[in-house]
């Protein structure tokens, strides 16, 4: 047990370090902070909300920078492309952080923060996994035909349509092979940053879809062009939280620390698979966080009357941890056999790449 | 690999990772001296009495704690510092009782020279979760400074371990090359 005293609790500092750890590798493979799984798992550490979601925030500050080093060195940062969209993503976060204090004078904050996130993680589950089965199967497909597919292999067509838009400044992104207005770009961290600031999560999970099927970047660039926009909208998060008293700084390094390890996991494990895997992992990811808040919606709907809805709601985000975790740990070690040439399941070959 | 890359890798592993333990001894030494502490509870953000919440967590209505009020400079007991809006917080203290507070009367209420403390901690929820709120935190304000001084040292940290990171699996032999986003 470690006393830390700034958050006033005694928690095992081995529990903080092996969070930043999961969340380290989830994070740098699909590119979210992962703020709605570490803060429940820091209030179920006895951590006060506040304290959590303070705590949560720098640490996604840090280890995003930890991934985004990494993924430079992978060449899957857009400079041009997350630095403009940084602008419009923080005056979207203040606008989102305003509708959510309107709601809140109105009294339905709760009910209406539960049931955005579920209707936007159900929408972005339902779009990415049929666009990703599509992809999937143009990979077998070409496979058949004799054609090895690329990194990465994208079937929707809504890219092509905001790529067309004629309004200036139109903006070239050389690592993401783009051109395309300004203004879309703007637009897209006003919408992502909006979400993000009313639902008060860093907003990856939003974002990295939105730079994929908006923007039309690869999926591999959207993962490490939004881990830079987290480090900066999470740098000016975490100083607010500070300011407001929310943070702990020595559990903050704890986490740290564990997420340099699990950062590194992640962020390298991307090098071994093709973009639909990652968007799979991204929707996998997005479904779990549904049923978890659509049982918290359901406690709150019923008068918190039945404690166990709530029970659950924390067991399931935990658990997503874990499970997302195990699922991108299996996918390396599969692509690992794959290379060496040795046997894997059927459904691999589709979504690791050779070399 | 080349061993002059392998050199480099080392070269990069050890400097980054110097400065990341610099980084961290400076946490951990400014933690443990209780600068951070001190910065966390800096000054008042309500007219009420400093207290250390912790040392009348065990009060009940049928078992109230009495705290005794006077200027001292440390809080070492049950113990209240009369504090106005923006001055400095006596050490020891970890949180506020508002004078509001005070003339509810609900959970504390003051007595002579003494606060009487009834329901040092009660349930609330917030985003769906249940947590403890106690007089722990409330109405304390930062060093203003502490913000930017705290991000500075995140961000710091995660530039150290990432490129110490990169430095070790260059030292290792696996130097990662470019993703080819676009082939075939």
């Amino acid at each position: 047990m470690f006393d830390f005293a700034i958050a006033g609790v005694q928690s095992p500092f081995m529990l903080l370090v092996l969070t930043g750890f999961t969340v380290g590798i989830v994070g740098g493979f699909i590119g979210v902070g992962g703020g709605y799984m570490v803060t429940p798992a820091l209030i179920v550490f006895g951590f006060p909300g506040y304290m959590a979601s303070g705590i949560d925030m720098t640490h996604i500050a840090g280890k995003s920078v930890i991934a985004t080093v990494r993924h430079r060195q992978m060449g899957n940062i857009d400079w041009v492309l997350g630095l403009a969209m940084v602008g419009g993503t923080m005056l979207g976060v203040e606008l989102g952080v305003r509708l959510l204090n309107w709601a809140k004078k109105l009294g339905i904050a709760g009910i209406l923060l539960l049931t955005c996130s579920v209707v936007v993680m159900l929408c972005l589950f339902i779009y990415t996994q049929i666009e990703t089965q599509k992809a999937h199967k143009k990979i077998e497909k070409d496979a058949e035909a004799g054609i090895t597919a690329g990194r990465e292999v994208m079937v929707s067509g809504i890219p092509r349509f905001f790529q067309s838009i004629p309004l200036y400044p139109i903006v070239r992104c050389r690592t993401a092979r783009l051109v395309i207005s300004m203004w879309v770009i703007v637009l897209v961290g006003i919408c992502t940053g909006t979400l993000a600031g009313f639902l008060g999560v860093g907003g990856g999970f939003v974002r990295v879809p939105a730079l994929v099927y908006v923007i039309g970047a690869t999926t591999h660039i959207a993962v490490g062009t939004d881990l830079l926009e987290i480090a900066v909208s999470g740098g000016y998060g975490a100083m607010r939280h500070t300011q407001m008293g929310n943070v702990d700084m020595i559990a903050v390094m704890f986490m740290i620390v564990g997420a340099m390890v699990g950062a590194q996991f992640g962020s390298i494990a991307t090098s071994f698979v093709r973009g639909p895997a990652i968007r799979y992992i991204l929707s996998y990811s997005l479904i779990l966080a549904t049923v978890g808040a659509c049982l918290r919606l359901i406690y709150m709907l019923t008068g918190q009357k039945y404690e166990v809805l709530s029970f659950f709601a924390v067991v399931f985000t935990l658990g997503e941890m874990f499970f997302l975790c195990f699922f991108i740990v299996s996918l390396v070690v599969f692509a690992v056999r794959y290379r060496h040439g040795k046997s894997v399941p059927a459904w691999i070959p589709a979504l690791v790449v050779k070399d | 690999m080349s061993a002059e890359q392998r050199k480099s890798g080392a070269f990069k592993f050890t400097f980054w990772t110097f400065l990341a333990l610099l980084l961290i001894y400076y946490a951990w030494h400014s933690y443990s001296s209780g600068q951070m502490i001190n910065w966390y509870y800096w000054e008042a953000a309500a007219d009420g009495y400093a207290v250390n919440a912790n040392t009348f967590k065990e009060a009940t209505k049928e078992k109230p704690m009495i705290l005794e009020i006077g200027p001292h400079a440390e809080i070492t007991g049950l113990q209240a510092v009369p504090v106005k809006k923006g001055e400095r917080l006596p050490i020891g203290c970890n949180g506020i009782i508002s004078k509001k507070e005070l003339e509810e009367g609900k959970r504390v209420k003051l007595e002579d020279d003494r606060i009487v403390v009834m329901v040092p901690m009660q349930v609330k929820e917030a985003k769906g979760f249940k947590y403890k709120d106690t007089y722990k935190h409330k109405g304390i304000k930062t060093n203003p400074w502490s913000g930017a001084w705290n991000v500075a040292w995140v961000l710091a940290l995660g530039v150290c371990l990432g490129y110490s990171a990169e430095g070790f699996t260059d030292l290792f032999g696996l130097k990662l090359k470019k993703i080819e986003h676009y082939g075939h």
